[in-house]
């Protein structure tokens, strides 16, 4: 479990690296640790991801072979798979990982830095916040924003007030966390109102964001999403380092010379973001961020903190969930938000149920 | 994804074709929602994506290939069920199925005038897509609906002449009507029945509409705000509000007579002078506050006239 | 004697703290009884209650209103006493049943209920009571995931996420039925009108038996609340306190839910409350949460009839947007107290 990467702190410009580590030098300052055997795993997962998409791709109402769907990809084949594949299941299969990985890395993040399992941006009221602004742009309360528009700066209004209100971080992020259920609780009790004042018709066209449904994204909310991502993961990449320290005690970090708020805050900062894009694009998904980072763990056998794998198991599992609910009862689609709540809800019970030593991270 | 959409656009459009014996024939514009429409003026392959749409469709002689559920079940409609044949249900008044849509090559799709942009913007590169404007929710919306559906469809005339036969016939109802009530026993309320008070629906959406035709005076009790289908359940202090001269009790399932019996176990409805007079009538939701279009202003006006009949010797 | 306000919170005598809070109560009652969305002015309300009205205002005063002020009494005390209850045994200021998935537990339920064919007028309560019982046995899980540890937030973290997961699982079953779907929009806002007496009598029973365990285990509770060792060592087992309070939470809350929906963070503020007012001992606060619930949903009641005349506003948006800047209260102050 102690990482090893424990006494680089101390040595900070050293060129030397740990047994099973590489230090990667990006210009004179710059220096990335990575884990060797990180870099094996990402590579496993990326590749089944790539294998999972083909197949993704060729799933549906219209089943279209790998081969046909390399074709259609390579630019060939006819235009009927063009378009299915193209123009319906290409940029939902995007918004698929880009969401999982969004939702996962934010939940890996939240939850080393609370040291506990269950916390994750989704349960902490910012899923909440998104699905109030959003339902309030469909059911028309005098607001003619896009439905995802609203999301962001439901997700961004939420965070401000939690931050606000519960003046910083805290220890753990924990009076944070806390403000945001309440927060949350307020938003759940709003959407509710807003769907009792619309007649059932407006009240359906509002339900995919409250249940987080991948069919037919903004596709530039998409595109927003997905370069926030690639800046949050390069993020990730270079306070790996610091980020390695969240799971020690606060005297620890601050013994080994690391400022622990600056960290958190950091850390903080960077879930945010990932969780709003995610949930602009996809309503609230919140339990991929519970599921994917631990998959991720069980694949890195608990060494370290698995932040790359955490985003990729999670694209994984968004990508699979929203394979399942398009297909499972055809041609009615099942919203990804609800497989992924029956996929993460036993699991969640599970992690409930038993016994606490290893429930905390 | 760079392909060449409007030539794909034909293709699709041929798919539709080869299977009638058309060639290509002329177009015709349509002004919808989200700008001008070129639909072909012969379109065999329809496919509809909302009720009134369906309603429109079938009432000018056309049967859509697929079409969505019904609120509250898992396929159309009942009073439209024996019309439509074998059609496929490509999603739901929630969600649309997209692939399923494609899958059925349609050449002309409608949808209600409730669809997002996000997702016209894809149905768009399916087939023409028609999204009526939204006229708001005012007296003869539905109307105006219809008109661009028939629009879409090529048959404005006859979507004329289908419009004035109902208005017959409503201004038939009328008289016989208003020679059996007086001017002054004609108030009636539509409402849905909820625990905590009832629901009042709009004067100016499609069943009250129909109510107002035949000669009742419609009255939502000022509680329904402007724009709005309904009002939110209105305090049962209030309730002398809808105390009319008639009440027209709308149920989301077949089980009108459960819901009026579930209602009156409430002191406060059943001490009501329109239950006391027995002047409650249970009518089917999905008919009178889901569905809209000239069918089923014909299938209301039935009802009122069984109403007629059987209450108001 | 004048002066028993100035005293320390655990000084003060429960008994004057106590008529006070009942005097309070009768005047929020009383002006329950005057106060509505209708067009029945307080002085008319007023003149109804000496004798002096129309039979419509009689019906409106001595049905309506009472009817609803008996729900919000019924509903204040139970979510009250439940709330309190959670947080002794789980010896943590911030359980409640809201924010711990018991409501969720029951709107699951009733959900259930309504899929299969009932409606929210006929709903039963056993099925409310139920749900919660699931909630609440999942909590249990996370009491003792919470064990030495001993960390408020995290039992916490546990309830919302099983809230959400409850809440997905809500979803999932409305899916496939719209009338449920339209039903229970209206259902989840919580409201204590149009609820009629004879649902009060159905769970009268189960309240009864609440109350045998409450009166049982609040001597063990007390003792619990010094720490299991000390409980174990004056003769109580904790296990068994627990389980019975499990089941009188489930009870009360379940109840409560089947007849006024969900209605959120009352738990929470009641308790806190009354901690504020005669100090930490539950065998002091029990007491004082018996009207102070009351006091809280017929105010909030009061309010949600006055802001959205004709209409009212659903009780449960009100006590969520009263209730969530006291969870917020309770971990801002310096340490949390723990129980």
């Amino acid at each position: 479990m102690i990482n090893q990467s424990l006494s680089m702190p101390d040595t900070p410009t050293s060129n030397t690296s740990p047994n099973g580590y590489r230090l990667v030098s990006i210009g004179q300052h710059a220096q990335i640790l990575i884990e060797k055997e990180a870099i094996v795993r990402n590579t496993w997962l990326l590749l089944v991801l790539f294998f999972a998409s083909i197949i993704t791709l060729g799933s549906g109402t219209m089943a279209i072979s790998p081969k046909e769907v390399v074709d259609v990809l390579l630019g060939q084949g006819d235009t009927m798979n063009q378009f299915v594949v193209k123009d319906l299941r290409l940029p939902r299969l995007l918004a698929a990982i880009y969401t999982g990985a969004a939702f996962s890395l934010a939940g890996c993040l939240m939850q080393t830095m609370a040291r506990n399992r269950l916390a994750t941006p989704g349960i902490i009221g910012i899923d909440n916040a998104a699905m109030a602004f959003a339902v309030s742009s469909i059911v028309g309360m005098s607001v003619s924003l896009a439905p995802s528009f609203m999301a962001l700066a439901g997700a961004a209004t939420a965070t401000a007030l939690a931050f606000g209100l519960a003046g910083g971080s805290g220890t753990r992020g924990y009076r944070f966390i806390v403000a945001g259920i309440g927060i949350g609780a307020i938003a759940g009790a709003v959407t509710q109102l807003l769907l009792s004042q619309v007649s059932i018709d407006v009240a359906n066209s509002a339900y995919p964001w409250t249940v987080g449904s991948l069919s037919a994204r903004d596709p530039f909310m998409v595109n927003t999403l997905s370069i926030g991502i690639a800046i949050c993961v390069i993020g990730c990449l270079l306070f790996s380092r610091q980020f390695a320290l969240l799971p020690f005690s606060d005297q620890v970090i601050t013994g080994l010379g690391a400022n622990i708020k600056h960290i958190r805050i950091l850390a903080l900062i960077l879930c945010i973001t990932l969780t709003g894009l995610a949930v602009a694009v996809a309503g609230p998904v919140g339990l991929v961020a519970l599921v994917g980072p631990e998959i991720a763990r069980v694949l890195s056998r608990y060494r370290g903190i698995p932040l790359i794998s955490s985003a990729l198991t999670g694209a994984l599992v968004m990508m699979l969930s929203d394979l399942f609910g398009r297909t499972v009862l055809s041609p009615i689609e099942l919203p990804v938000g609800i497989v992924t709540a029956v996929i993460g809800g036993p699991y969640l019970i599970w992690i409930l149920v038993r016994r606490s030593s290893r429930s905390s991270l | 994804m760079t392909f060449n959409r409007p030539s794909f656009k034909k293709i699709l459009l041929c798919a539709g074709l080869a299977a009638s014996f058309t060639t290509f024939a002329a177009e015709h514009t349509v002004s919808t929602k989200y700008g001008n429409v070129k639909v072909n003026d012969e379109v065999k392959r329809v496919v509809t994506l909302s009720e009134d749409a369906l309603d429109s469709a079938i009432a000018l002689g056309f049967k859509p290939l697929a079409a969505v559920a019904t609120r509250g079940g898992d396929s159309v409609a009942e009073y439209i069920q024996d019309r439509v044949g074998n059609i496929s249900i490509v999603g739901t008044s929630r969600q649309n199925n997209l692939e399923a849509i494609v899958a059925q090559r349609p050449d002309l799709i409608l949808a209600s005038a409730t669809l997002s942009q996000d997702q016209y913007n894809i149905l768009s590169k399916i087939a023409p897509t028609v999204v009526p404007k939204s006229p708001g929710i005012v007296t003869g919306s539905w109307e105006t609906i219809a008109h661009v559906y028939a629009d879409a469809l090529n048959k404005t005339d006859e979507m004329d002449v289908i419009l004035a036969d109902i208005e017959k016939r409503a201004s038939a109802l009328k008289n016989k009507i208003t020679t059996k009530l007086p001017q002054n026993e004609r108030s009636a309320t539509l409402a849905r029945w909820m625990p905590q008070g009832p629901v009042v629906m709009s004067s100016q959406i499609f069943a009250p509409d129909i109510l107002a035709s035949v000669g009742f005076e419609i009255n939502d009790a000022g509680v329904v705000k402007e724009g709005r289908p309904h009002s939110s359940p209105l305090s049962l202090e209030n309730l002398s509000k809808v105390d009319n001269d008639w009440l027209f009790l709308a149920t989301l399932n077949n089980e009108g007579n459960a819901a009026l019996e579930a209602a009156k176990t409430s002191p406060s409805f059943s001490r009501l002078n329109v239950v006391k007079e027995n002047h409650v009538m249970t009518v089917n939701g999905q008919l009178w506050t889901s569905a809209a279009g000239p069918l089923a202003a014909h299938a209301i006006l039935d009802t009122i006239e069984t109403v007629i009949d059987k209450k108001m010797n | 004697m004048q002066s028993w306000f100035l005293k320390s919170p655990a000084q003060r005598p429960l008994f004057a703290v106590l008529v006070s809070a009942l005097f309070v109560l009768a005047l929020c009652c009383l002006l329950s009884l005057l106060f509505g969305a209708g067009g029945l002015t307080p002085q008319a309300s007023l003149q109804t209650l000496f004798g002096n009205g129309s039979p419509d205002d009689e019906f409106t005063v001595f049905h309506l209103r009472s009817t609803r002020t008996l729900i919000g009494l019924f509903v204040g005390l139970t979510l009250g006493i439940a709330g309190a209850l959670m947080q002794a045994v789980a010896r943590n200021p911030l359980a409640e049943p809201g924010l711990l998935g018991v409501s969720a537990g029951s709107s699951f339920a009733v959900a259930m209920a309504l899929v299969m064919g009932a409606s929210t007028a006929t709903l039963t309560v056993g099925i409310a009571q139920l749900g919660a019982l699931i909630g609440c046995i999942c909590v249990l899980g996370a009491a003792r995931m919470q064990g030495q540890h001993n960390d408020p937030i995290r039992l916490v973290l546990a309830g919302a996420a099983l809230s959400s997961l409850l809440l997905a699982m809500t979803s999932l079953i409305l899916l496939f039925d719209q009338r449920a779907a339209d039903e229970i929009r209206f259902w989840v806002t919580g409201s204590v009108a149009g609820r009629d007496t004879h649902t009060l009598m159905s769970v009268l029973p189960s309240m009864l038996v609440a109350a045998a365990c409450v009166l049982y285990t609040a001597k063990p509770l007390a003792s619990l609340a010094l720490g299991e060792r000390v409980a174990i060592g004056l003769g109580h087992k904790p296990r068994r306190i627990r389980g019975i309070i499990i089941i009188a939470v489930a009870l009360l809350v379940g109840g409560a839910t089947a007849i006024a929906g969900p209605v959120a963070f009352i738990g929470l503020v009641v308790p806190f409350a009354a901690r504020a007012l005669v100090g930490p001992d539950i065998r002091r606060t029990l007491w004082l949460c018996l009207p102070l619930g009351p006091i809280i949903v017929i105010s909030a009641d009061i309010i949600s009839r006055l802001v959205a005349q004709p209409t009212e506003m659903p009780l449960g948006v009100l006590t969520a947007i009263v209730g969530a800047p006291v969870l917020l209260l309770i971990v801002r102050s310096r340490r949390l107290p723990t129980l």
